[in-house]
């Protein structure tokens, strides 16, 4: 009897359970998968949060994961938001995008912060778009223009070292796109990769050799700018860095990108794919809306560098 | 949140566990068996993701890759050994000198083939290379392609191996050098030799482990071996703690381990379902492991307790 009463209580459970899913048709349930507790990264996922709720109001239920940094977390959180069945899923950084598109092959998948869709899923792009589940945003800011602004800024330079953690694939792609613009200047570029913080300082420290340094969207500098500062502020190397949080910290210029206006754009994207059904295979990756030349003025006056009139200074 | 959603969840934490359960394993043979702590694991699991993703990207067959990727952490242990016996380092500081030292090697061995010589991702994406052996895409089918049969079928085999290695003579004289190496030293067993080669099938089962994780999870990472110590030691000792009691024989620890391993991701799905913040994962790891190392001192602490005037067994 007990056993019969106990597979009854199941049976409704499971019963309401479907009857609750069935009444709430047009919920759309989205899954946020991000990499790290990040400045960068949480503008992304606000961004894509804000749009969506903009457009959806209630109708729109996140279930937002953060995989803390840890790589193997990604497999854990993207295999629960597939087992959730979730419409979308929204992968915010490069190991979060691999582990989702592992994970499925139905569930669209936008990712937002990864530079180069086409190295990170090993596929070639087709007018701008992957053929399969996945389309999204990139971070990049131009990065000829990139190379442009540090020839502009400083027309002396001979030498630029080239500044960031060697565990970062993002890094790595820019690293070697910018040192491509930049010999073909016939400007010098050397590396200095470190592992992570504990040598991020003596490796900053030997970089100062150069006459300017620019540091790529690499996370760890991101998080230790600080330290940068109290290196590269004292020996008087400006440093040009690839977005705007790095520049806040120690930089002098940057071409930015805002990353709430990328997760913004993802979640219009996901918007299109939820409620006007477009195909996520044949979506192009999109760019930021817009870049701006921004300077850091504190930086700036105390390396006495002459900044032109078309760049922004920084907000606080 | 409700109860279907859970019950999804659950093969994903059980192919998982699986995975983790024979990285688990080697952890066992180097912190039970031979009775070292060695932290080399976070670097030769990476190594064998490493080893795996670009052999199985430059064309070499997954089965193939993931035997080499064995073979590779062979060698982490042996670098390991070396450092620890023939120079005299202490374990553990030998085997934290090795993971640093391979987390340069996994940056250059993925960097193989590329224009730069060193890479911090290798993607493995299931669309493109369909005959990897496990991936997280089947996790839900119903299929023979689901990885959680094959893992059991690998660790079934696996515990078998083990199992008949550390009964022969040789694997005698393993289990002695960690449990009285004076006594093992005086039975003419070679003690250094001994450790060497239990490091060496540790991390050769760990790295294993790192190259059916790269395939499962679609890429391999330098830093995808951050925290596996902590993981493999939960898995030791959750599954301690719950079959303890009930597993004497050794075949049946072994599958102990896996089963803690299988347990602590189902931890982990189950709290992540009751919706706690993952910003608290780590807090709640930590809670979980220490708890569970700290319940048979408790237990010991209660049964000297009972004993009037008996002291607590440490």
């Amino acid at each position: 009897m007990k056993k019969l009463i106990s597979m009854l209580a199941v049976l409704t459970l499971i019963l309401s359970v479907c009857a609750f899913a069935g009444a709430e048709g047009t919920t759309y349930q989205v899954g946020i998968l991000q990499f790290v507790q990040h400045p960068a990264l949480d503008e992304a996922t606000r961004g894509f949060r804000e749009a969506l709720t903009e457009k959806l109001g209630d109708s729109v239920v996140f279930t937002e994961e953060n995989a803390s940094g840890e790589v193997p977390n990604c497999a854990t959180i993207a295999s629960q938001l597939v087992a959730k069945q979730v419409n979308l899923i929204m992968a915010n950084a490069t190991p979060p995008l691999q582990a989702c598109t592992n994970a499925t092959g139905d569930i669209p998948v936008l990712g937002t912060s990864v530079t180069d869709y086409q190295s990170a899923l090993e596929i070639e792009l087709v007018n701008d778009a992957t053929g399969i589940n996945v389309s999204g945003t990139s971070d990049l800011a131009p990065l000829d223009r990139q190379a442009e602004m540090i020839r502009e800024l400083f027309p002396e330079a001979k030498t630029v070292g080239l500044l960031y953690c060697s565990g970062e694939a993002n890094s790595i792609f820019q690293i070697k796109k910018v040192e491509e613009y930049l010999a073909g200047m016939g400007i010098e570029c050397k590396r200095y990769a470190f592992t992570d913080s504990n040598d991020l300082a003596s490796v900053t420290q030997t970089a100062t050799e150069c006459d300017v340094i620019y540091i790529p969207t690499d996370n760890t500098a991101a998080n230790n700018t600080e330290a940068i500062a109290n290196i590269v502020i004292p020996a008087k190397v400006p440093v040009v860095a690839g977005e705007e949080g790095i520049c806040k910290g120690c930089g002098i210029a940057t071409l930015s990108i805002s990353y709430y206006d990328i997760g913004r754009k993802t979640g219009e994207m996901a918007y299109e794919i939820l409620v006007n059904g477009a195909d996520v295979s044949t979506m192009p990756i999109a760019y930021a809306p817009q870049v701006v030349k921004e300077y850091n003025a504190a930086n700036a006056a105390e390396l006495g560098v002459v900044i032109p009139e078309d760049y922004l200074p920084i907000g606080e | 949140m409700n109860i279907t959603q859970l019950l999804n969840q659950l093969p994903g934490a059980a192919a998982q566990g699986l995975i983790w359960g024979i990285m688990a394993i080697g952890v066992y043979i180097t912190f039970r068996i031979l009775d070292t702590a060695d932290l080399t694991v976070d670097g030769s699991f990476a190594t064998g993701g490493a080893v795996a993703a670009i052999l199985i990207t430059s064309g070499v067959h997954p089965l193939l890759a993931t035997a080499i990727a064995f073979l590779a952490g062979l060698l982490a242990g042996l670098i390991t050994g070396v450092l620890h016996t023939g120079m005299g380092i202490p374990a553990i500081l030998a085997g934290i000198l090795t993971q640093l030292a391979l987390y340069s090697i996994n940056l250059r061995i993925q960097g193989l083939g590329t224009d730069l010589g060193s890479r911090a991702n290798v993607p493995l994406s299931i669309n493109k290379y369909k005959n990897m052996l496990v991936s997280l895409r089947n996790v839900g089918s119903f299929s023979i392609e689901n990885p959680i049969w094959l893992m059991l079928l690998i660790t079934v085999v696996l515990i078998g191996i083990m199992y008949w290695f550390f009964g022969t003579e040789y694997g005698c004289g393993l289990r002695a050098v960690g449990s009285n190496q004076q006594m093992a030293r005086a039975q003419g067993i070679s003690t250094g030799r001994g450790k060497i080669v239990g490091l060496m099938i540790s991390n050769g089962l760990v790295a294993f482990s790192g190259a059916l994780m790269a395939q499962y999870q679609g890429f391999s990472d330098v830093s995808m071996g951050r925290g596996a110590i902590v993981i493999g030691l939960a898995a030791v000792i959750i599954g301690e703690v719950i079959f303890g009691k009930l597993f004497r024989n050794f075949a049946l620890k072994l599958l102990a381990v896996s089963l803690g391993a299988i347990i602590y991701y189902l931890v982990i799905q189950v709290v992540l379902w009751l919706g706690l913040n993952t910003d608290d994962l780590k807090l709640l790891t930590a809670l979980v492991v220490a708890l569970f190392l700290a319940m048979p001192y408790w237990k010991s602490h209660m049964a000297a307790r009972r004993m009037k005037g008996g002291k607590p067994v440490v």
